[in-house]
């Protein structure tokens, strides 16, 4: 449905699909769209080489012969050829490609290599050879064209089938007991048609291509009939006497071949998500009241009510953070805690001044020791990024550059902020190596990030962003990708350098324990807003909102033994397109009230300590075992 | 004493190097070296590790989806090491999986309906239709979905409903096993729960044997009767889930209970101080390169001698289950007794 939507709403797609299916007319009923009889000649001899007039459209030939009639039947010589090559084509290379692809190894070597010395041959000469074989005419060029052209659709169903053959649904598939035919039929072929459904189109443009040349040069359709390449030829007959004869085959062939690569780039992009951004509207309201807190002057870094905006699919605008405000003072560290989609990666990407595109922020200040950071320049940010504020990722190894050795990422960074030379760049670099206990520093600074390991490479990571001294290091997610032993070893390093360097700390994290282990200070953040801040003795010892207290009753932690069942949170974690109204728990919370439905929770006043709940003085400030709720019960999302 | 549903004995899964021309071969990968172990009937066994432990190859070889290079497969004592291409689909009915990634283990092509029902044609062979559609109401109904689920599509449902879908197509042909491999690794933490209570319930009702990997520790835990540690490959211990968490024989298994994070600030400044006591900043072997003795030697505050160059035998722990480390007969000679007392404290990193 929506891909239709997406296809429609490109003008150039639209056209190409007009086009086709004009070409579609022509072949089922031709007499409909002709004037004229296509081989008639003017036995008067009293409308030959006419240039287009209110009786023949597009002018007649050197014989009288009406040239739109002709290119309408054309079109029908032209559908039946590519039908005729496509449909061969299809039918041996996708079949072949399946095979080849699911079997892999020995048998996989042996077809590609007959497919691919195949694809190397002209392709042109080789039809001529087969119609030398065949015989000429239309229906044999076409074999040999489809024949040929099957090698392309063997290599690109080859392809994808290697890769869906990985896939998990694959094994779930063989584990559910299917055999290969219907796995390869049911389960990876409409997986393929996407894929297939562009190369047809193109592929389409290609047959049309090498029919029209075929014809031109006399082997496919007979020289005098209305084949568009024939036409072109008899047209190159009159080239002196009547130049114009050529023009309405020629353009019958070249619009024919752009609407086959348009139809196949519109569907590409159509699947693909069109990479241009939808158009944005205006806000539609101005929603919930905004707190602004003044937060300490002494605050390193101070966020307050930061909003941004992602437009959506249909012209909506969707808030992914929503008013969120904290703070980090010098040598602190505050851990920001919450589910996928609550928005906080988010809030420091937007804080750095790199919200993702099309995000954009609305609303809220940034100050960062005593600096807007809101009007920064991308020169100005530069100062700032890397240099005061070190960042650390979740991916170790993603963010270092296969390509150079982990010594040139560090010398790289301390040459580009600190402006030292070579040498003291690398003792420098030893140095950091060292500091994060990296074994060896001497001999792996000369190393590649591949012969590092998930671990190692996280070290690498906190030593670049650690390179110019920062006094703000943010981590987001440091270390979720790592062993669960690791991850201790990695966080104990975290908190050591930071003591030694006495800088602050963003820990962006989802899990409970890993805050319990390194925060001074906690934000609870859910979709899009920070529903509770406090000092982690708070937090964990009498956490206020309901979300939680649910959070914290749900690890299994909190059931030693295994008897009984988990705390539950019913429902899902909603998306920002669906967030909603009234508080944003709601749904999903044990303690809300019809109230809850639609008004917007107050925070408090407290910047260090706040609430987002509007019952916060009659709820109980403890981890809330809500037990059972069977979840066979469990409301589902209507989504 | 009843035989038990699946009895696994040593094991091993072992990949050759792939050849390149004009090099010496690489070493093989020993994924799975001697793994030992058994699941009775209606019971849940817990098996954790790290990541290149070989835990998920070992569920791959009990689902004939990867080659068992030596060792047994029992089910109900019959052997099924090597099962033959026509009872194939037998085993597949008492043998189902909940796999890890809910995103890529269901087919994007296919609505609930579809998914669900597929098997129940391959097994019971009542075709698509009115008949097929009420059985996956049923077990949607199990699983806590509801009829509207029948028309949708993978890309309309949650992570989270996603793995109920799965759960459901395991249940559906009412196997006597399900291999659930991180079933609930991928979820968010306040769904992770509905799902492991949705296990436990599913298996009271239907009777059936779990096998439950995982690399999370606390959810191991909290599901499983019995849990098994694998470390490179091996399983170095295997027992009685609280009596192992309560009083771990080997040492890689009270560094992997210290690392795990609490949400309790002070109960986690506790296991801080257990971890400095137990961990050994070092990296661990790779799994194509083992080396001849115990595979945790070079991590292990205990390390002995005979520990770089033999590897460990297995013997009776105190709980009842086994242990594979040398502690327990030569050096301290524990004889299978809880060894948190013995970790010595040792110097973390040696740079």
């Amino acid at each position: 449905m929506t891909v239709w939507r997406r296809l429609l709403r490109n003008p150039l797609t639209v056209f190409g699909l007009v086009w086709i299916a004009l070409l579609l007319v022509c072949f089922f009923a031709p007499g409909l769209l002709a004037t004229h009889d296509p081989v008639r000649q003017d036995v008067t001899l009293t409308h030959l080489r006419e240039t287009p007039n209110a009786e023949y459209w597009l002018g007649t030939d050197a014989y009288g012969r009406d040239l739109y009639s002709r290119v309408v039947w054309g079109g029908r010589l032209t559908v039946q050829a590519i039908v005729i090559a496509l449909g061969i084509a299809t039918a041996i290379g996708v079949p072949v490609g399946l095979f080849s692809g699911w079997r892999g190894g020995r048998t996989d070597r042996a077809i590609m290599w007959v497919v691919d010395v195949l694809f190397a041959l002209p392709l042109i000469l080789l039809a001529l050879a087969i119609v030398g074989v065949l015989g000429t005419g239309l229906v044999p060029a076409m074999i040999a064209v489809g024949v040929l052209l099957s090698t392309r659709f063997a290599r690109l169903t080859r392809g994808v089938t290697l890769a869906e053959r990985e896939e998990l649904y694959v094994d779930a598939a063989k584990i559910s007991g299917l055999g290969s035919p219907t796995i390869l039929v049911r389960y990876i072929l409409p997986n393929l048609m996407p894929v297939l459904i562009v190369q047809v189109a193109i592929i389409s443009a290609v047959i049309l291509l090498v029919g029209a040349v075929l014809s031109f040069i006399g082997v496919g359709s007979p020289p005098d009939s209305y084949d568009w390449g024939a036409m072109l030829n008899q047209g190159r007959e009159q080239i002196l006497a009547f130049p114009y004869q050529v023009v309405p085959s020629a353009a019958a062939i070249v619009i024919t071949i752009l609407a086959f690569n348009l139809v196949g780039d519109g569907i590409r992009d159509a699947i693909g998500r069109s990479s241009a951004p939808p158009k944005r509207r205006p806000r539609r309201d101005a929603r919930e009241p905004r707190e602004q807190f003044e937060h300490p002057d002494d605050a390193l870094l101070s966020i307050s009510g930061l909003s941004v905006e992602f437009p959506g699919a249909n012209g909506e605008v969707s808030c992914v953070l929503d008013g969120v405000s904290m703070s980090v003072g010098r040598g602190e560290t505050v851990c920001v805690v919450g589910e996928s989609g609550s928005g906080k990666s988010m809030t420091v990407l937007t804080a750095l001044g790199l919200t993702p595109e099309p995000g954009r922020r609305t609303t809220g200040e940034i100050r960062f020791d005593g600096r807007d950071l809101t009007a920064l320049s991308e020169r100005q940010w530069r100062t700032i990024r890397g240099r005061r504020i070190g960042m650390i990722f979740q991916e170790p190894v993603a963010v270092l550059n296969p390509g150079l050795t982990v010594g040139a990422h560090l010398v790289e960074t301390l040459r580009f902020h600190l402006d030292l030379d070579r040498k003291a760049a690398r003792q420098r670099a030893i140095e950091l190596l060292k500091l994060v206990r990296v074994p060896d520093p001497e001999r792996r600074v000369h190393e590649y990030p591949h012969q590092f390991s998930g671990g190692m490479a996280q070290r690498v990571g906190i030593a670049l962003a650690l390179a110019c001294d920062p006094v703000l290091l943010i981590a987001d997610e440091p270390t979720t990708a790592l062993d669960v032993t690791v991850q201790g070893q990695i966080l104990e390093l975290l908190e050591e350098t930071q003591q030694e360097l006495g800088m602050a700390m963003i820990l962006i994290t989802h899990d409970l324990g890993v805050v319990a282990e390194a925060a001074d200070r906690v934000a609870v953040m859910y979709a899009g807003q920070v529903v509770e801040t406090g000092t982690a003795a708070e937090v964990f010892g009498a956490p206020q909102h309901p979300y939680t207290q649910a959070l914290l009753a749900t690890m299994p932690q909190h059931h030693h033994g295994h008897d009984g069942e988990l705390t539950v949170i019913p429902g899902v974690v909603p998306s920002p397109a669906s967030w909603p109204a009234g508080c944003r728990f709601h749904p999903r919370c044990s303690e809300a009230i019809d109230a809850c439905q639609n008004t917007h929770p107050p925070t408090g006043d407290d910047p260090e300590r706040l609430v987002r709940c509007l019952r916060v003085h009659e709820i109980d400030p403890q981890p809330r075992a809500e037990r059972g709720a069977s979840d066979r019960n469990v409301v589902e999302e209507p989504s | 004493m009843s035989l038990p549903l699946l009895e696994v004995d040593d094991l091993q899964v072992v990949y050759p190097g792939r050849k390149r021309f004009l090099r010496p071969a690489p070493p093989p990968i020993r994924a799975v070296n001697g793994v030992s172990l058994s699941v009775g009937r209606r019971r849940t066994f817990g098996l954790v590790g790290e990541s290149g432990s070989g835990k998920s190859t070992l569920a791959r070889a009990l689902l004939q989806l990867a080659p068992i290079t030596a060792g047994t497969v029992r089910l109900d004592g019959a052997d099924v090491t090597r099962v033959a291409a026509g009872e194939l689909r037998e085993y597949r009915r008492r043998v189902q999986a909940v796999l890890q990634d809910p995103y890529s283990s269901l087919n994007q092509a296919h609505n609930t309906a579809v998914i669900v029902g597929d098997p129940i044609t391959v097994h019971r062979d009542i075709r698509r239709g009115r008949e097929r559609d009420e059985m996956v109401v049923e077990l949607l109904a199990q699983v806590g979905l509801s009829a509207d689920f029948l028309h949708r599509y993978p890309a309309q449902m949650s992570g989270g409903q996603r793995q109920r879908v799965s759960l459901a197509r395991a249940l559906a042909v009412h196997p006597d096993l399900i291999i659930a491999d991180e079933a609930t690794s991928a979820l968010d933490v306040s769904i992770q729960s509905q799902v492991i209570n949705l296990l436990r319930r599913v298996q009271r009702e239907q009777h059936v044997a779990l096998l439950v990997i995982a690399h999370d520790l606390e959810v191991v835990r909290h599901i499983s009767d019995e849990v098994g540690v694998m470390y490179l490959g091996s399983l170095v211990e295997r027992g009685g889930t609280d009596d192992v968490y309560r009083a771990p024989t080997h040492p890689y298994t009270a560094m992997l209970i210290a690392s795990i994070p609490v949400p309790d600030p002070a109960e986690q400044a506790e296991r801080r101080a257990t971890r400095r006591r137990v961990a050994i900043d070092a990296e661990p072997p790779s799994p194509a390169d083992l080396p001849p003795g115990c595979p945790f030697a070079n991590r292990c505050p205990l390390a002995m001698d005979v520990c770089q160059t033999e590897p460990p035998p297995e013997v009776r722990a105190w709980h009842g289950g086994t242990v594979r480390c040398h502690a327990h007969t030569t050096g301290p000679a524990l004889g299978g007794a809880d060894i948190s007392d013995h970790l010595t404290h040792s110097t973390r990193s040696t740079t």
